[in-house]
């Protein structure tokens, strides 16, 4: 008993392939790929878009005057001072001492006005692109693409998150569009759980199984709604091919060169992982930091978290250029919201969503820009304001996501991906 | 100080003439028509045909007691030749003591949303449906967990565990608030906290801040061995303000959509009158039918697998029920029947809508020509889930896929033997928790559809849980096969087990061809056949 068939005669490649025919019939041909999901005429125009992105998430908001738009020398200007950068004219604040050399691949946008001034409502918000209200809960950005672009064809999940704390599949980002658009966690940048195939299965056995467990299921689906087979088709591929990469989990094997330029702290551990996971093919992959929300003691607490931003952001974004993959990854970086140019009597800064900035690279986006102005205290928008729905429409158009796909279907309800009011911004758009 | 009495009669007189065509049109059973509702809304697209008895089987079995069938079990359904056999079964499983178990579960579920889970709680809800206790009466227990009374002190968790910090957030009052109005009135109120609902009419701001300023008053009691709340009197108005137009307002305690109620006055030398205790008296007979339309629809629900207002907790005139002349009748009749959940359930149970099959026939077109074998189906796609012309598909709650499991792999009657303390099994409890992990949403979202997840499809096919299951144990599914010298025998075996049927003829060669090909490798070959039923889909769905 508990024979393992791989060392059995039946299991040789050769004849294993001739007796699955023999076992499973015709039926077992092709089976529901990925793209069976789509309709045709989708899935070829997706066949041609590799776009990925990399959403860098600021939790608590980063402090625009500590970074992308500083105002050395005014009333709330703070004590840093403004560096020039790799493009002629544009200042950034010292502590980007490294993104300031890369700031000709980068583009910032200084005329963001936000809706929310609190994290409950406003990260929920940002993270939805702010869509009209239409008593649905929208999906965050990554569940988006991963719903209207799929996979690539690298066949990975569309959406992984790499965070601090626990991990598993989280379901939450998805909103109406259901759990299997939610993004798979990495937490602490460990792999999910059950990643490694059963010791008692053979990948032999694991294929013979798995082309059973399709076989049966196409045979339940005759007659039936195909949704939730299709459904459970699909997570079924992505649990395969995370497990085909289980060496993407690896930290060993980053070079040491690779840990001493991204840095060994959180932050640095983790862009190194996305530049990884960007390289195996996952379309979207968000990262994020915690600990942004600094109503006391801004100035420290800004040398500490923006250099450990800069350092690993800026090695980044010179990796991804360096490996021709800025053209094709779209790169963001955002809070909930700014902070207030006024300083507090905790010497910090509180929530700030009338004027602030979003930095971005790559893919359709336009290089070593800044678009928009604050005025000379940094205290409100001094150019036509930006809400976080023009930079949706922006990035979805950077991504090449066409207007015919603007839309989603939910149950017969037509739901805009994004508000209805707003548009891309062309002066960002390559 | 009691003047819910009035109310009450008035209430009960509403609900009468709501229920008076019906009424009137002759002593028809309720399923009767509930099914001509359902057809009258067809729009000319053609039914499909009712279940076979197995889908049935396997259907009610789920429903009612939480699990699949065994295969003996199966045996004896298919073979009875009694007409009324599916009613006769609907009954046993309702009086079984399996159905307060699966109650238990649902409700759960459904009330704490798997935000924790608690022993007092447990039996609070495992009693209420072993004594059939009616929906009006549960509520009111869930809403006046009265510390002193034993029998229903352990309701007192839906509150206190909802009052609880967790993460970074203080105690949740507006959710609480919330999740009050969803689950007892079907009514979101979050948006009308802060101002009148933008979008729905019918929510108003001091919808929530009439029931807000009661829980206000609200905070965990704890050193004791037992949930529970205790309750500040109420002094004044809750006084708020519409971030639109910054007028001033105040209201005193309310339950949504009815009228406000005076703060009872405080006599210095009794005890203490309880805002809450009146709220929880009154809330089952105001707020319109709300409260009746409510259940009613998450009982249609749970047994149809879409509500009649969709999603459950949207019921406002902008989102009106797909059937709004069936729900009222179903409200008024679930009224007039005290709130009886066994029997709604049953009368849900007896439709047709109920007991039709979830796939449609498909017919063979050709069966000589080039197109041989090629068939027809109905485009499934554009079926839309309310007009229940095929029955919907439904969600198993991971505590239903951890039983059915537990059931087709001869595992469950070892498993539910109490321990020597007459404590649940430990090792039941701990491979229920491993199957929550993976198969529930996670905390504060409803478990209202199907969704497969990446986390459960690495679950099954790799964690240890469901091999050990499958691994060769005296008496359980693989022991029973394995000895089994008749193939034909052992294919029915399996087949009943695991999918509840009969295998086809075609599955019947399949499996021999199977076995034969793997001759010395049996247990591992009828292994691997079995996880393959068991994580498909007419296993993990309830179909």
């Amino acid at each position: 008993m508990g024979t393992d068939m791989s060392q059995r005669k039946l299991c040789k490649p050769w004849e294993h392939r001739s007796s699955r025919r023999q076992l499973l019939g015709t039926m077992a041909a092709g089976g529901l790929g990925l793209r069976s999901f789509l309709q045709p005429s989708v899935a070829d125009e997706l066949a041609k878009n590799d776009k990925q992105v990399l959403l860098i998430w600021l939790d608590g908001g980063m402090s625009q005057l500590e970074s992308w738009d500083p105002k050395p020398n005014t009333e709330f200007g703070g004590p840093f001072r403004a560096i020039p950068t790799s493009v002629p004219g544009i200042n950034v604040c010292e502590l980007l001492q490294h993104t300031a050399k890369q700031m000709h691949h980068l583009a910032v946008l200084r005329s963001v006005c936000t809706q929310d001034n609190s994290h409950s409502a406003g990260v929920a918000r940002i993270n939805r692109g702010d869509p009209k209200n239409r008593g649905v809960e929208y999906p965050f950005l990554g569940s988006a693409v991963a719903k209207l672009l799929g996979p690539t064809s690298s066949g990975m999940p569309p959406y992984v998150w790499i965070k601090p704390y626990s991990g598993g599949f989280k379901a939450s980002d998805a909103g109406f569009l259901g759990a299997k658009y939610g993004a798979l966690a990495l937490g602490d940048g460990k792999p999910p759980d059950n990643l490694l195939l059963n010791k008692s299965i053979s990948a032999e056995e694991n294929e013979l199984r798995n082309e059973l467990r399709q076989k049966f299921n196409e045979r339940y689906a005759i007659g039936r709604r195909k949704e939730w087979t299709e459904a459970n088709s699909y997570v079924y591929e992505l649990a395969k091919k995370l497990m085909e990469r289980g060496d993407l989990f690896d930290e060993s094997s980053f070079t040491d060169k690779d840990r001493e330029r991204y840095g060994t702290h959180e932050l640095g551990r983790y862009l190194l992982l996305a530049r990884r996971t960007l390289e195996t093919g996952v379309r979207f992959v968000k990262v994020n930091s915690y600990h942004w929300d600094s109503h006391g003691d801004n100035f420290n607490a800004c040398d500490s978290l923006i250099r450990q931003f800069d350092q690993p952001f800026a090695a980044l974004i010179e990796d991804l250029h360096d490996r021709s993959m800025l053209n094709n990854v779209l790169v963001i970086v955002m809070s909930e919201f700014g902070r207030t140019p006024k300083i507090n009597s905790h010497v910090g800064r509180d929530h700030w969503p009338e004027a602030w900035s979003i930095a971005m690279a790559g893919a359709g986006i336009k290089r070593g820009v800044v678009v928009g102005k604050t005025n000379d205290q940094g205290t409100f928008v001094d150019s036509q304001p930006h809400d976080i729905g023009d930079l949706f429409h922006t990035w979805f158009k950077a991504m090449g996501v066409s207007e015919g796909l603007m839309q989603y279907d939910n149950h017969g309800q037509p739901l805009p991906v994004a508000h209805d009011d707003c548009s891309p911004i062309s002066e960002l758009l390559a | 100080m009691r003047f819910g009495l009035y109310r009450k009669i008035v209430h009960s007189l509403i609900l009468m003439m709501l229920g008076m065509p019906a009424l009137s049109a002759e002593d028809r059973p309720l399923a009767l028509q509930i099914d001509e509702m359902i057809a009258a809304k067809f729009e000319g697209q053609i039914p499909a045909p009712g279940s076979d008895d197995a889908e049935f089987l396997r259907r009610i079995c789920l429903d009612l007691s939480g699990r699949i069938p065994t295969a003996d079990e199966t045996r004896r359904f298919l073979d009875n030749p009694t007409v009324d056999k599916r009613a006769q079964m609907v009954d046993q499983l309702l009086a079984a003591p399996t159905y307060a178990q699966r109650m238990q579960e649902l409700f759960h579920v459904v009330l704490m949303e798997r935000r924790g889970d608690n022993d007092k709680w447990t039996n609070y809800l495992r009693t209420a449906f072993e004594q059939n206790k009616h929906w009006d009466q549960i509520v009111r227990e869930l809403l006046f967990p009265d510390a002193e009374d034993e029998s229903r002190r352990g309701a007192g968790f839906f509150y206190s565990k909802r009052l609880e910090a967790y993460g970074q957030n203080p105690t949740d009052y507006p959710g609480l608030t919330r999740d009050v109005g969803r689950l007892f009135l079907g009514s979101d109120l979050q948006c009308a906290q802060c101002h009148n609902h933008l979008f729905i009419d019918d929510y108003k701001q001091h919808d929530f801040q009439g029931l807000y300023s009661v829980y206000l008053n609200l905070s965990i009691k704890s050193g004791l061995e037992f949930p529970a709340v205790t309750e500040k009197p109420m002094q004044k108005k809750l006084e708020f303000v519409s971030v639109f137009d910054s007028t001033q307002r105040e209201t005193g305690p309310r339950i949504p959509f009815a009228t406000e109620f005076a703060i009872p006055e405080q006599s210095k030398e009794g005890p203490a009158v309880s805002v809450l205790a009146l709220l929880a008296d009154e809330f089952p007979t105001q707020g319109d039918t709300l409260f009746a339309k409510n259940i009613a629809n998450r009982l249609w629900f749970v047994m149809m697998g879409r509500g009649l207002v969709h999603p459950l907790d949207l019921h406002h005139s902008g989102n009106p029920p797909s059937h709004p002349e069936l729900l009222d009748l179903l409200a008024s009749e679930f009224a007039a029947h005290q709130y009886d959940i066994k029997w709604m359930l049953r009368e849900l149970a007896l439709t047709q809508t109920y007991q039709r099959s979830s796939r449609f026939p498909v017919t063979l077109v050709d069966t000589t020509g080039a197109a041989a074998g090629a068939s027809t189906e109905v485009n499934t796609a554009q079926i839309s889930p309310e007009c229940y012309v095929l029955f919907n598909e439904k969600r198993m709650l991971a505590e239903q896929l951890l039983h059915s499991t537990l059931q087709a792999t001869g595992n469950l009657d070892r498993l539910q033997q109490p321990a020597a303390d007459g404590k649940p099994n430990p090792e039941l409890v701990e491979l229920t928790a491993r199957y929550v992990a993976p198969f529930a949403n996670e905390a504060r979202e409803p478990e209202d559809q199907i969704s497969p997840t990446v986390k459960g499809a690495l679950f099954t096919l790799n964690d240890e849980t469901l091999l050990q299951l499958l691994s060769r144990q005296p008496g359980n599914l693989i022991d029973r096969l394995i000895t089994m010298t008749d193939e034909q025998l052992l294919a029915d075996e399996l087949y009943l087990s695991v999918f509840t049927r009969k295998p086809t003829d075609a599955e019947c060669k399949e499996l021999l061809a199977w076995l034969a090909q793997n001759g010395d490798g049996r247990e591992k070959a009828i292994g691997l056949w079995a996880w393959s039923m068991l994580t498909s889909m007419e296993f993990v769905v309830n179909h």
